[in-house]
Formats: C-alpha cells, sequence, structure tokens
C-alpha cells in the first residue's frame, strides 16, 4: 500500500469494536472464524465466519465409486474419523441388505471406542491450553499418541485408517493384539488420577470454566445439541442406549450425566465417558476371542457395484454427538446424493454464537474448545 | 517516477549468497550467518486442513520438535517457517498469502499433505486452490495424506539443512517474480485483489527488485489499489435488525 493512498477512516466515536478471531488464531480449533464485537472485554454480538475448510463431500462423493467414498469420509472429521467409516458403511450396507458378521461388528467397536478415547484425549489438553496450561495438553497428545499405535498395528494408519467396508472390515486383529490393548487401558486408567490432579480438580481450570457458557436443557434440545453437550444438560440421550448399533445392546456401560450445563460439566461428561469407553474396550478384549467367523460379507467386485436403488438414514453416536448420514441410491455405481448430518454445526455456529454473547472475551477460545466443535465437519 | 524508469533502475543486491563471496572473511561470515539462521527457526503453524492434526505429536514430548531448535509460534511477525498444514481452500488461500505477506524475511513456506502440491483427494473440488505455489513460493513439500511427525520432522531438516547452504531462496523469488505470482493469485480471486502489504516497496528494500517484479499484473494492482481495507473484517452488525439477541 502506497503511503499516499492512506485515509484517515471516520470511526463513529463508539466503545465497541470488532475484533477476527481465527481463522488463524491458537484458540479456535482449526480453521475456522468466529468475528465477534466487544464492548470494554464483554462481547455483544458474534457471528461464526466458516467456510475455509470447504471441500464439497456431498457433491465429490457423488461422483465417485461407492467403495471409493470410503478413503473420502474419514476425512469429514479429523480428530475422530472412525465413526464416519463406520456410520457410511452401515448405510450402503443397509441399502444392499448386507449383513455384518459379527466379529466384524465387534471390531467395528473396538475401533469406534478407541477413536472416542483419542478424541476426547485431545479435547481435555486443547481445553486445558485455552486456559494456560499446557501440561494437560502434552499428556493428552502422548497418552493419544499410545491408541494412535494401536490403530497403526490395526489397520496400518496412524489417523485415516479406511479399516471398514461396506460389508465388514478389512482386518482381523494381529496376533498379541488385544493384550497390548489391555495393558494400554490398564496405563489409561492409571493415568485417569493423575488428570483429575492436573486437570479437573485444579482451582485455576475449575474457576474458569464453571458457570462459563451454560445452556439450560430446553435451549440444548431447540438448538439441536447431542452428544457430550447435550448430557452436561442432565438429559440421558446416547445414541448407543437408545437405538443400538452393532453390538452395543450387548454391552454393559453407563451414560455419564451432569446438571449444570456449562465448560466444566461437558468436560467432566467427557471425562466420564472416557472412563466408560475403557470399560467397553475391557469388555470386547475379554469377549472378541470366543467370538469366531469370518469379518467380511462377500460384496460384490466394488468397480462395477450397483447399489439398489433406495433410500436411508443411518445414525451413530460420535464423540461430538449425533452422526447422521442420508444417503440415496439410483440403482448406479455412484450414490445419488449423500448428506452428511454432523453434530458439529449445530455446536460452533449457533450454539457458539449464542453461548459467547455476553461472555468475556478470554472465555470465547474456552467455550469453543468446551463444545468441542469440530471444523472440518461444520464447513464439509 | 513511470513503471519503465523503476525497471530500469539499478538497485543493489544486499543479500549475499554464501560461498559466492570472493572474499573469504565475507564468505565465512556468511556461511556462520546462515548456519545461525538455520538453528533457530520459529514456526508459523497455520492449521488449514488435515495435517495438522500430526503436529501436537510432533511438537509435544514423544518427537520433540523443539530439540531441532524450532518451536511453534502464534504471530507471524515473528515467524520464519510458514507451514500450510495440508488442503487450502480460496477462501484460505487468501488469509494464507496475507499473513505470508506479513511475515518478515527470510520467511520460508513448507506445504505439508499431497492437497498442497496438487489438490489431492480433492482435485475435483470446486473449493480447492490446487498447486500452492502458483501463488506463493513453497521452498519444501512434505507429501503424504498424511504425512507422520517423523516426516514432518525430516521435512524441517531438510529446510534446515537448505538455509545452510544458501537453497532456500523461495522468499527471494516472491520479490523478483511479483508479477507471476500476481498474476496467479488475480486469476483466481478477480482483477481487484489486493492486500494491505506493499511488496513492490519491500522488494526494493531488500535489493530484490528485478525485471519481473513489475509487470502487467502489478499494473492492473495499482490501478485498483484502494486505502487500506481490512480484509472482511466488518460483522455486518451496523443495523438494528441484524444484532442476535
Amino acid at each position: 500500500m502506497r503511503a499516499e493512498n492512506y485515509e484517515a477512516r471516520n470511526h463513529p466515536p463508539s466503545n465497541e469494536f470488532e475484533i477476527n478471531f481465527g481463522p488463524n488464531h491458537p484458540g479456535i480449533e482449526g480453521n475456522y472464524a468466529l468475528k465477534v464485537k466487544v464492548h470494554g472485554d464483554e462481547i455483544v454480538a458474534a457471528r461464526a465466519d466458516g467456510g475455509y475448510l470447504h471441500r464439497g463431500f456431498e457433491k465429490l462423493m457423488e461422483q465417485r465409486l461407492w467403495i471409493q467414498n470410503i478413503a473420502l469420509v474419514p476425512r469429514i472429521c479429523v480428530p475422530d474419523p472412525a465413526p464416519m467409516e463406520v456410520a457410511y458403511s452401515m448405510a450402503v450396507e443397509q441399502l444392499c441388505g448386507l449383513d455384518v458378521p459379527e466379529r466384524a461388528q465387534w471390531l467395528r467397536v473396538l475401533q469406534l471406542e478407541l477413536s472416542r478415547v483419542a478424541a476426547h484425549l485431545f479435547t481435555f489438553g486443547g481445553h486445558a491450553a485455552t486456559t494456560g496450561m499446557y501440561s494437560p495438553m502434552f499428556w493428552g497428545v502422548a497418552d493419544r499418541d499410545l491408541i494412535l499405535d494401536l490403530f497403526e498395528e490395526l489397520t496400518g494408519g496412524r489417523v485415516y485408517s479406511i479399516y471398514n467396508i461396506p460389508g465388514g472390515v478389512r482386518r482381523d486383529v494381529p496376533d498379541g493384539f488385544l493384550q497390548r490393548l489391555s495393558d494400554t487401558l490398564d496405563y489409561l486408567d492409571s493415568r485417569l488420577p493423575d488428570y483429575d490432579n492436573l486437570l479437573f480438580t485444579n482451582r485455576v481450570f475449575v474457576t474458569r470454566a464453571k458457570g462459563t457458557g451454560p445452556i439450560s436443557q430446553t435451549q440444548a434440545l431447540e438448538w439441536s445439541v447431542t452428544g457430550p453437550n447435550l448430557r452436561a444438560t442432565g438429559l440421558k440421550f446416547d445414541v448407543r442406549r437408545d437405538d443400538p448399533y452393532l453390538v452395543y445392546d450387548q454391552l454393559d456401560f453407563d451414560i455419564p450425566t451432569e446438571e449444570p450445563g456449562d465448560a466444566w460439566a461437558r468436560t467432566l461428561v467427557r471425562r466420564g465417558e472416557l472412563q466408560q469407553s475403557v470399560r467397553i474396550l475391557r469388555q470386547v478384549v475379554e469377549r472378541l476371542p470366543g467370538v469366531a467367523g469370518p469379518i467380511r460379507a462377500p460384496i460384490p467386485n466394488p468397480l462395477a457395484w450397483k447399489v439398489p436403488a433406495g433410500e436411508t438414514y443411518v445414525r451413530i453416536e460420535s464423540s461430538k454427538g449425533e452422526l447422521g448420514w442420508y444417503v440415496v441410491s439410483d440403482g448406479s455405481e455412484k450414490p445419488y446424493r449423500v448428506h452428511v448430518r454432523g453434530p458439529s454445526s449445530m455446536h460452533a455456529v449457533q450454539v457458539l454464537e449464542h453461548l459467547v454473547t455476553g461472555a468475556r472475551i478470554e472465555d470465547v477460545a474456552q467455550i469453543m474448545f468446551s463444545l468441542d466443535a469440530c471444523p472440518p465437519e461444520v464447513d464439509r | 517516477m513511470s513503471d519503465n524508469e523503476l525497471v530500469n533502475q539499478q538497485f543493489p543486491v544486499k543479500v549475499e549468497q554464501p560461498g559466492g563471496s570472493g572474499n573469504i572473511f565475507a564468505r565465512v561470515f556468511d556461511e556462520l550467518t546462515a548456519f545461525c539462521r538455520s538453528r533457530s527457526l520459529f514456526i508459523l503453524h497455520y492449521c488449514t486442513g488435515c495435517g495438522a492434526i500430526e503436529l501436537p505429536p510432533a511438537m509435544t514430548s514423544r518427537f520433540d520438535m523443539e530439540r531441532l531448535g524450532i518451536s511453534p509460534m502464534v504471530s507471524p511477525r515473528q515467524a520464519d517457517i510458514l507451514l500450510i498444514t495440508g488442503y487450502v481452500s480460496v477462501k484460505t488461500l487468501k488469509r494464507v498469502i496475507l499473513t505470508y505477506e506479513q511475515m518478515g524475511s527470510p520467511k520460508y513456506v513448507i506445504g505439508i499433505c499431497s492437497c498442497t502440491v496438487n489438490g489431492g483427494m480433492y482435485w475435483q473440488s470446486y473449493a480447492t486452490a490446487k498447486k500452492l505455489n502458483d501463488y506463493m513460493p513453497v521452498d519444501l513439500y512434505i507429501a503424504g495424506c498424511m504425512p507422520r511427525p517423523e516426516a514432518v520432522i525430516t521435512g524441517l531438516r531438510q529446510l534446515m539443512e537448505n538455509i545452510r547452504r544458501g537453497e532456500a531462496n523461495g522468499w527471494q523469488d516472491y520479490y523478483q517474480r511479483y508479477d507471476h505470482y500476481l498474476g496467479h493469485q488475480q486469476r483466481l480471486f478477480g482483477e481487484t485483489w489486493q492486500t494491505p502489504t506493499d511488496v513492490i516497496a519491500e522488494a526494493k528494500h531488500y535489493g530484490l527488485f528485478s525485471n519481473e517484479t513489475l509487470g502487467e499484473h502489478t499494473k492492473l494492482l495499482q490501478q485498483h489499489q484502494k486505502p487500506l481495507e481490512a480484509l472482511e473484517m466488518r460483522l455486518g452488525l451496523d443495523s438494528k435488525d441484524k444484532v442476535e439477541p
């Protein structure tokens, strides 16, 4: 900009000014922006500004074969990719009328719960870092890496595993895997008291998180809040229990809930879920060796696979909330229409805009992390 | 001063390549500078896409990037390396270029993931900006979908080595061939595209003004150049009816 082109801008005399949170900001999880209008340090208005991560998944999927889309779907939510694969595979299976072998269902539960633990560990770290505590972040990332090692052993990929295909899973567990999984679960159990000491009973964290960004149960239901954010308002709703899929009806687990619906409650619910996921994984370790049979139903030649015409909606519980896939087939080799109902688009747009309005500027990052919204899933 | 005069005007070249100088003391000093520069690097990790998920493991205790003297930094003014972690949409690319131009020279760009190389898995998508080095000079690509933390660290070590040998000169290329990069940017963003940074003046400042700094695209830029306006920072809440409760 040439110096002679500068002009004094006519600012109206006001105490209010605008601030951009993101798209490149340490307090924003990913490439996402929030525009806020502040008066002093209080926020008077806010608007979410997405679209930085928009890739056009739903359009791209219409241009690819049914089987090729398996590689595309985990990219929709990077920290928690497994539920995307599983839900898409389940939708295709429903359209084709495929029966999934029981062993494959157990392996899918194994992958889903491991993914949930990894995602929650990552969220703890991110939430703690927004209140200025970086040690929980280092711990969370380091412990998450142990789970990524297990993924690597099971599927070959650390983050994007592409483990599920319609009809079952690609590989069986390697020798000694269940023992190593069991050891990792023991380690995670032994780490939980450390996390409690470091984070969940930390006075700085408790004081900052309690009462921050509260949602009432009525509001939560009006805004389509799902997952841990909904259970933090006291409503005991979990797709795994209320609309069971895979083998969740054979498993024994609790649904942790909290009452106040603030940032503190949301984090506490996730901590409880992590414990329950470990409990589920222990049951999988115990019962998987007794489930014999194939891991994959026979599917037609994937390159000329025509899925019967029809439409279906499949929903599962991801670590962020209820994840739905609406898939329409016109009987050809490619999907006619695909729509993803991601939980984050509700959390990161309307809920976030309402919660930060009236909050103080230092709590914006914390509110966003406690909602655990995933920007790639918002933009899709 | 007309454009032709600007082009013809000779500017002294301040930047010297290590090993290029005849004076042995000057050469030793240049090599020492390049060595020191390669050993203290701040990263600005712009989390544009999926690749950002492998950076926390690379930065924290397991792979520990800081043992190489590289540490993350949140502000472009303090950073040396711009890490583009994955897929770049057209909307993001504007901000990436804005960020790149804010960084002080010498600055280096690393493109992580296949998406920065050629659009990767989203080569068909209408929203994707493919081939990052059309829009800004990229010193190093780390390919893969997504590259493991080990690959990220190997890439950073390679960049350190390139800096030590004086081969990571993408930032000079941006000044010397600004018209080329601006042309690609204008094709994507429209002819009225501008950033607040005066790259041409910076090119003169660093002594990197060349025949290709100015051209048809910079001429277009100067026609459209407006007073400094922040990039779409308006909230649009001026009228009462738009304010949410």
